[in-house]
């Protein structure tokens, strides 16, 4: 807040939306997949919802060869079948009004010059003032031609930032060179790298459930938590994506980012506030704390045919544009350590998969046993752990398994679940991810978005585990579609005396 | 029977129905609506039930009818979006007659949801000083009026302003003004030195943001009013300032609104102690 702003009086307990500056938005691969499903759908509902600041343009970059009109018809299309609201007839036409496409390559300098021109005419017509965000949806490729344009041709006038989509790089060293790339035009408080996870409601939740509730931080440790089990599991395959995934694999596309940053949510320490550095200071220092896990801790799979919600479906192997002999990974299970003061010797079982048994993203934290139950002999099996469990997506929410007495004669125990559920108590929709991103991005909250040094940790770990893969060729495919993964993944886990929650 | 049993007992054996549907609450939401308020006010909780889960005591006092109370409940129940998953909250109708009407302080309190926060939505103008007022100002945490519904501004807000350390109050017609209170803040530091405040709009939301700006800039603020059922203009020094973005709230929505408030709210204080 500026310093005009906090002597003005009449501002005091405003409860104002955040709004955002004027602004242009620049989207980079603006005909393709993310744009269609996730970007324009977004950019619909910050406006319906009147987010999006009063004077704001859009333009439009690809290299698909069609005129404005035609993207915006196509883009009118894509908010139609996937945005969240229905399609409004007075919202669109103000939003499209501001719509301009650009086709040109992104290697050709003199597409940027178009771009420009673009800009100088929304920052006249719509009011734009120079500030400028820019959203890279574009293949790894085009990356560093685009920054550096960017970079060399940036105003003078109002701010500029970037957002940057996975990949962001293929190992470490390629992370730090793109963030050489970027750190030589813009600074960190620039660059808003995307993970949309974070942007989840039920991710943020997480922060909410830890430290806005007094009864859980004090047991938040390992003298209570026995251990901690994270799954992020798809039952989709690969669709369209094989020339990225056979270069990816599961440890690339999931585990490099959301996984890690879900384990970083669940054991960082408390933000001494909600402010960008300190809630990342803290994810930074989990990372950084991860045990490297040797072989036997790791296991990698790859699907083969079976049977996924009564379907048949293809091994990866048999899938169009991965190659018959692939050993890339579509499953990954692991067993983390954070050597921390909090967390020694308190496992983290985290697994990430294609074409499981069903789509499900959760965080179970597993409390120690009851140290002396009276009626242990007589309860059997229905004495459990208690089980924190929260649910990511679907069914958003968190639970409590508890152990209840079943009425009547006897003492038998038996476990149940409190459910909270996150769309009953708060009937307001939950906002999409990247409704809640690109808002930020425009506000210049950098909170939600991964810091160069927390991608860098993240590599390091990911580089150690395929480093040791190199070593072996493995037997693949090792499990078959519509299941929880290879048989390995639960050794892994039975061999510490547990077994991977049931679902 | 009591009424507490009327009220569990027919609760019960709706769940029993509707076994797969999950209770919800996020607060006790006690409205009272005399007769002639009675249509808007089920108009009103019809657009907040999805929005706020909550236990709905709706109260009907009408002092005419018998001595007694009349119970009717309901479950409402939404499918969460995306899911199977059925939600349910509890609506309690109490229709008060004759003497009950004085107390509606001990039939409330038995029925309210322990430990979450109770909103008082009154409808009309209080009773300043009557039992009936002062019983429901002892349980809720949240008193919700809407004084563009009153009569005999603005004295009427010097007794509302008598409550400020009983209750905490939430005015519908201070947050339906609040995307131009926006506008005008965005007049700083101009509006420093401004004299007069002309708005055409409900009396109620022209005297609560003259009040404001007289709070707020420590300032005398000369009011012209024009009255209108909407909040439709408003000019600082002969200036029209622009409209906020967007129609006007619906009633739901600012009831909505004030809902999501717990604490007191000073400024809105300030503004009607400036009256």
């Amino acid at each position: 807040m500026s310093s005009a702003q906090s002597e003005n009086p009449l501002l005091e307990g405003l409860r104002l939306r955040r709004s955002a500056d004027p602004c242009a938005i620049v989207v980079f691969g603006a005909s393709g997949d993310l744009a269609r499903r996730k970007i324009f759908p977004a950019l619909y509902s910050l406006a319906l919802r009147r987010l999006l600041p009063e004077r704001v343009g859009i333009v439009g970059v690809a290299r698909t060869e069609q005129t404005t009109a035609q993207w915006i018809a196509e883009m009118k299309q894509a908010i139609k079948e996937h945005a969240r609201d229905e399609l409004r007839a007075d919202v669109w036409k103000d939003l499209s009004e501001g719509m301009r496409y650009v086709s040109t390559d992104f290697a050709d300098a003199h597409g940027e010059d178009v771009v420009v021109e673009a800009l100088r005419d929304l920052d006249e017509k719509r009011g734009t003032a120079g500030n400028r965000l820019y959203y890279l949806a574009v293949p790894p490729a085009a990356f560093e031609t685009i920054v550096n344009e960017l970079g060399q041709r940036r105003g003078t006038e109002g701010w500029t930032r970037l957002i940057v989509e996975k990949p962001f790089g293929h190992d470490q060293e390629s992370a730090k060179r793109l963030n050489e790339i970027l750190l030589a035009h813009f600074s960190e408080s620039e660059i808003f790298r995307i993970d949309h996870y974070l942007g989840k409601e039920t991710v943020q939740n997480m922060l909410a459930l830890r430290f806005a509730n007094g009864i859980f931080e004090p047991i938040w440790n390992r003298q209570f938590i026995d251990h901690v089990q994270i799954t992020v599991a798809e039952s989709m395959g690969i669709g369209g994506r094989a020339a990225f995934y056979e270069q990816a694999g599961v440890i690339r596309d999931v585990f490099q980012n959301h996984l890690l940053q879900l384990v970083a949510l669940t054991a960082m320490e408390p933000p001494i506030d909600f402010t960008a550095d300190s809630v990342r200071n803290e994810k930074v220092k989990v990372l950084k704390s991860l045990h490297t896990p040797g072989p036997k801790s790791v296991v990698r799979g790859q699907y083969g045919r079976g049977f996924v919600e009564g379907e048949e479906v293809r091994g990866y192997r048999e899938e169009d544009g991965v190659a018959t002999d692939s050993t890339t990974d579509t499953f990954i299970a692991a067993k983390l350590y954070v050597d921390n003061w909090r967390w020694a010797d308190t496992p983290f079982y985290v697994r990430a998969g294609k074409r499981l048994a069903r789509r499900e993203t959760t965080i179970a934290i597993q409390f120690q046993r009851a140290p002396h139950p009276p009626f242990a002999e007589i309860a059997g099996d229905g004495l459990r752990p208690n089980v924190l469990l929260i649910h990511v997506q679907p069914d958003e929410g968190v639970s409590l398994a508890i152990g209840a007495k079943v009425p009547g004669a006897g003492m038998n125990i038996r476990t149940v679940h409190m459910d909270f559920l996150y769309g009953g108590a708060f009937r307001t929709g939950l906002p999409e991810a990247y409704e809640r991103l690109i808002l930020d991005a425009m506000l210049g909250d950098a909170t939600l978005f991964t810091r160069a040094d927390e991608v860098d940790e993240q590599w390091a770990l990911v580089d150690s585990i395929v480093a040791a893969w190199k070593r072996d060729r493995p037997s693949f495919p090792n499990y078959e579609a519509g299941t929880w993964g290879p048989r390995a993944a639960d050794d892994l886990i039975h061999r510490d005396g547990r077994s991977w929650r049931r679902h | 029977m009591s009424v507490v049993t009327q009220v569990e007992r027919g609760l019960g054996e709706l769940r029993l129905k509707r076994a797969e549907g999950t209770r919800t609450s996020v607060m006790t939401h006690v409205a009272w609506a005399p007769p002639q308020w009675e249509a808007a006010a089920r108009k009103t909780l019809a657009g907040l039930e999805e929005l706020h889960p909550s236990r709905t005591i709706l109260l009907f006092p009408d002092p005419k009818r018998p001595d007694g109370i009349d119970v009717h409940v309901d479950l409402k129940c939404f499918t969460v979006e995306g899911t199977s998953h059925e939600v349910c909250s509890d609506v309690i109708e109490l229709r008060l007659g004759g003497k009950r009407t004085r107390v509606p302080g001990s039939i409330v309190q038995p029925l309210l949801i322990t430990d979450l926060p109770t909103f008082c939505r009154w409808r009309g103008l209080p009773p300043w000083g009557e039992p009936e007022l002062e019983q429901l100002v002892d349980v809720c945490d949240r008193l919700v009026v809407d004084s563009s519904e009153w009569r005999g501004l603005p004295g009427a807000y010097e007794e509302l302003a008598k409550h400020f350390d009983r209750i905490a109050v939430s005015d519908i017609a201070w947050g339906r003004a609040v995307g131009w209170r926006g506008r005008l803040a965005a007049e700083w530091p101009a509006i420093k030195k401004m004299r007069k405040l002309s708005v055409t709009g409900p009396k109620a939301d022209a005297l609560l943001l003259a009040g404001w700006l007289r709070s707020r800039l420590r300032k005398e603020v000369q009011l012209s009013h024009r009255a209108s059922e909407q909040l439709e203009a408003v000019a600082v020094d002969g200036e029209a300032v622009p409209p906020p973005r967007g129609g006007p709230p619906n009633p739901s929505d600012l009831l909505s609104a004030e809902l999501d408030q717990f604490g007191r709210d000073r400024i809105y204080e300030a503004a009607v102690k400036s009256l």
